[in-house]
């Protein structure tokens, strides 16, 4: 299909130039990945920057890399010795989606159930108390949540583990301190899409032709309120994406994120490229299904 | 208007959510047996020659058998090889091995192997950082740098069982270095076989009490029992969990999830103190965390500078006061747990307190500082731990001096980079090291290289270094050497400050587990 292809290209090009760009970063960086406590005699170093090809030219150390990369190897990792960084983001992936699209999932159905409730009762108790929940859902960081859950449901209580996976438990704080802070912008969100949908002129003659209510939600009202969700979910997923970072520390999950500002810090090219990327690819096609998922709600808009 | 069934379908989820959350036993450590200990940080490699970090030493450790091993007391025990001796002048070593040592997959331990281990070590091409550990062998400095064949190198295997160490000059502290998993052997059959691969845990093949089972990457390490090994560990399984954070470290211990973490939050100490009083355990480590001045530029080129500011500095107030976790106040240059070592003071402790600042304001008038001419110093340090605190304390030391300071903090890598290349005024550094005096009087020789930053050059210290190294006796070594540090600390070129100690919690009912100066807790003493 013409949209498709279009699509795949400007994304194809967009991949191009992040790619260029988290190279130059950085190599501009100071301090390099052998840089540490204890000194390299210059032999060593000399030999491991080859090993790496830290010794070629910036353009032929760029055209090495988008090489490998067509063949989709992400190469060695600088820092942990043992492992591509293939292994590492085929380890460090599914943990970091599991925990993304559970947030994501969750988010979605709190603040669109918080939501709908809010604007079904407008100005009411039940709307401002939800509503003054979420906002102090809103002001709270998600760092600051994160450790309180660990501190009163892990250590206190005892209810659920501390850190780490091997359990469906360990992922039970991770997700909702990932959710919470997207649930309540959700909320938000999704009453005043709402609230705006129920005034639409042909809500107004379903209620008056007696449309029954949940036939009159699902099927006018939600799908006109949808299209502002839709068209958030693409910044969304990307700040739940990179909002991992935050959660994977705090609960010591082995996710991608982690690796992101461990391999930022340890100058970790090959790693920190890898991880990028990987964030850039799950973005940009998650934007590629929205704008696919609007046009199918919405079939006015255009191409 | 209210949607009855989307009220049943939001209860019906709750009741699953918590029937759910209920049901779930927070099992904190597994049903099978294990010991679960916390690292300080995630290993870069479990290659023994390829590492650099002090927490690859713990698993290292674990996974093979060196010539020499360290015992449940941290003490220098024999391991592969059951006794050695030395020739007359000190520069060949015979290590007799056990004749029962075994590789994991059941092929003897060979003396071959420790052959193909130091020329492995010691080749351009393994790229080995720490291969300047095994430089007291004869021509391994030239191999290393490609002069020389590897076959030149002072290692050869007299029979299967004996193994003969040449060196260039009397080393009596052999075994020691030996302890270092640069001198582990490693198993040449895996090697030629899968290349670089051979430490991944479907090739991996050791001779240590246990072996690799699998290694993910942020969560754990597991090590299992070696069969071949003898005497069987009183632990079948090993969890080593890469715990750099230190509050998350301390969270899991909390519940219950791990034997023995290394590292806590600070402000947590003064609590734990009281609460956990048997758990808490602040050893002091064979370490020096020290000052460096840039001897080569203004205004540390001036030895009155150098004295003005090492004088005003009271380390206990540092330790005492400001860091208060155990760390233990320096009184000399070699930390004070350094054996079979007379540790001379440092010059500025015969001045009394009361007289210090005194003649410090009078070094720096001297040198040309004044109220009219203020001198402005940066000091660098880098991120993490409690650098910040301590040097906040010493720059308010200069301070009262009529010093201005200046802190300047970088990431780890940044700040060792720049201390590398000369590129600081005065900077905090650190050295982890062995009971050896000249591990770190070393720092100070003329032509160490780079990790003597301050660039400090004194021939008449050079010699008595120099001297120390051809010695084959230890009291004879160890009188130089400490004529050196008297000799070279009369130039202030560092301003020790302390000593690490560890900051751990460990189980009581962890039994097998001994502190330590070098931190050593072989797992194969541990049991619960």
């Amino acid at each position: 299909m013409h949209l498709i292809a279009r699509r795949l290209v400007t994304v194809g090009l967009t991949f191009l130039v992040i790619v260029t760009l988290i190279f130059l970063l950085l190599r501009l960086t100071p301090g390099g990945p052998f840089d540490g406590e204890r000194a390299l005699p210059p032999e060593v170093e000399a030999n491991l920057r080859a090993a790496y090809h830290l010794d070629k030219p910036l353009a032929e150390q760029y055209g090495l890399y988008l090489a490998k990369l067509l063949q989709g190897d992400l190469g060695p990792s600088f820092r942990q010795k043992d492992f591509t960084v293939n292994e590492l983001v085929a380890q460090g992936l599914p943990v970091s989606l599991i925990v993304g699209a559970s947030a994501l999932v969750l988010a979605l159905f709190l603040g669109m159930v918080t939501g709908t409730f809010a604007a079904l009762h407008p100005g009411r108790f039940i709307d401002v108390a939800l509503m003054g929940f979420i906002n102090l859902g809103l002001a709270i960081p998600g760092i600051i949540v994160a450790p309180i859950c660990v501190l009163v449901f892990a250590v206190l209580l005892g209810w659920l583990p501390a850190g780490g996976i091997g359990t469906p438990q360990h992922y039970v704080l991770p997700i909702i301190a990932a959710a919470l802070p997207y649930a309540a912008a959700i909320a938000r969100l999704w009453r005043g899409a709402v609230l705006e949908a129920l005034k639409e002129p042909h809500v107004l003659t379903a209620r008056a032709k007696g449309l029954p209510p949940s036939r009159l939600l699902f099927r006018h009202v939600f799908p006109v309120a949808a299209l502002p969700l839709v068209s958030w979910l693409g910044p969304l997923a990307a700040g739940l994406l990179t909002g991992t970072v935050v959660v994977e520390q705090v609960f010591e999950l082995p996710g991608i994120g982690r690796y992101f500002v461990q391999a930022a810090i340890n100058r970790d090219y090959t790693l920190v490229m890898g991880v990028a990327l990987v964030f850039a690819a799950l973005i940009l096609i998650f934007n590629f299904c929205v704008d696919l998922v609007y046009r199918l709600l919405d079939p006015r808009i255009p191409v | 208007m209210k949607t009855p069934r989307r009220l049943v379908l939001k209860t019906l989820l709750l009741l699953l959510l918590a029937s759910w959350l209920t049901g779930a036993g927070v099992n904190a450590l597994a049903d099978v047996p294990a010991v679960h200990l916390g690292l300080a940080g995630e290993p870069a490699t479990l290659d023994p020659h390829r590492y650099n970090l002090r927490v690859e030493e713990s698993v290292l450790g674990d996974l093979f058998l060196g010539l020499t091993t360290f015992s449940a007391e941290g003490k220098i025990m024999p391991g592969a090889a059951t006794h050695w001796d030395t020739s007359e002048d000190g520069l060949t070593w015979n290590f007799h091995l056990r004749p029962d040592g075994r590789w994991s997959d059941g092929k003897p331990v060979t003396a071959h192997d420790f052959v193909y281990a130091f020329q492995r070590l010691l080749n351009p091409k393994t790229a080995a950082s720490l291969a300047y550990f095994m430089y007291p062998l004869k021509n391994a400095e030239a191999a290393s740098k490609g002069e020389t064949p590897l076959r030149d190198v002072g290692a050869r295997a007299v029979d299967d069982l004996t193994l003969e160490l040449t060196l260039a000059l009397p080393y009596p502290h052999l075994p020691e270095r030996l302890l270092y998993p640069t001198a582990f052997p490693v198993p040449r059959h895996v090697i030629d076989r899968v290349g670089d691969r051979w430490v991944k845990p479907e090739h991996w093949v050791s001779n240590g009490a246990y072996i690799l089972r699998d290694w993910k990457p942020q969560q754990h390490i597991e090590l299992a029992h070696n069969p071949q090994f003898t005497p069987a560990p009183a632990t079948q399984s090993v969890f080593y969990h890469s715990l750099a954070n230190g509050q998350n470290a301390y969270n899991r211990y909390r519940a219950g999830d791990m034997d023995a973490i290394a590292g806590f939050p600070a402000g947590e100490l003064a609590n734990l103190s009281t609460t956990r009083a048997a758990e808490l355990r602040l050893s002091p480590q064979l370490s020096m965390m020290y000052l460096v001045f840039n001897t080569r530029l203004p205004p540390f080129n001036d030895v009155r500078v150098r004295k003005a500011l090492s004088m005003v500095v009271e380390p206990s107030i540092l330790t005492d006061k400001v860091l208060r976790s155990g760390d233990v106040a320096a009184t000399s240059f070699v930390p004070p747990m350094v054996a079979n070592y007379d540790h001379p003071a440092l010059p500025q402790a015969t001045v009394p307190l009361s007289e210090r600042q005194v003649q410090a304001r009078a070094l720096l008038t001297a040198a040309g500082y004044g109220p009219d001419k203020p001198l402005n110093i940066v000091l660098r340090y880098a991120t993490g731990t409690d650098g910040k605190k301590a040097n906040l304390a010493t720059a308010a030391f200069w301070q009262q001096i009529g010093v201005k300071v200046e802190l300047h903090q970088a990431e780890l890598k940044v700040h060792y980079g720049d201390l590398r290349q000369g590129d600081f005024m005065v900077a905090q550094a650190g050295w982890l090291g062995e009971s050896n005096p000249e591990h770190y009087l070393g720092l100070l020789h003329g032509s160490t290289g780079d990790t003597n930053y301050g660039g400090y050059h004194n021939p008449a210290v050079d010699k008595l270094l120099n001297d120390a190294r051809g010695q084959k006796n230890i009291v004879a070594r160890h009188a130089l050497l400490r004529d050196a540090e008297i000799l070279a600390m009369q130039d202030y070129p560092v301003m020790p400050l302390f000593a690490l100690a560890t900051r751990r919690l460990v189980r009581p009912d962890l039994r097998g587990w001994h502190e330590n100066p070098r931190d050593a807790h072989p797992a194969r003493f541990l049991q619960r």
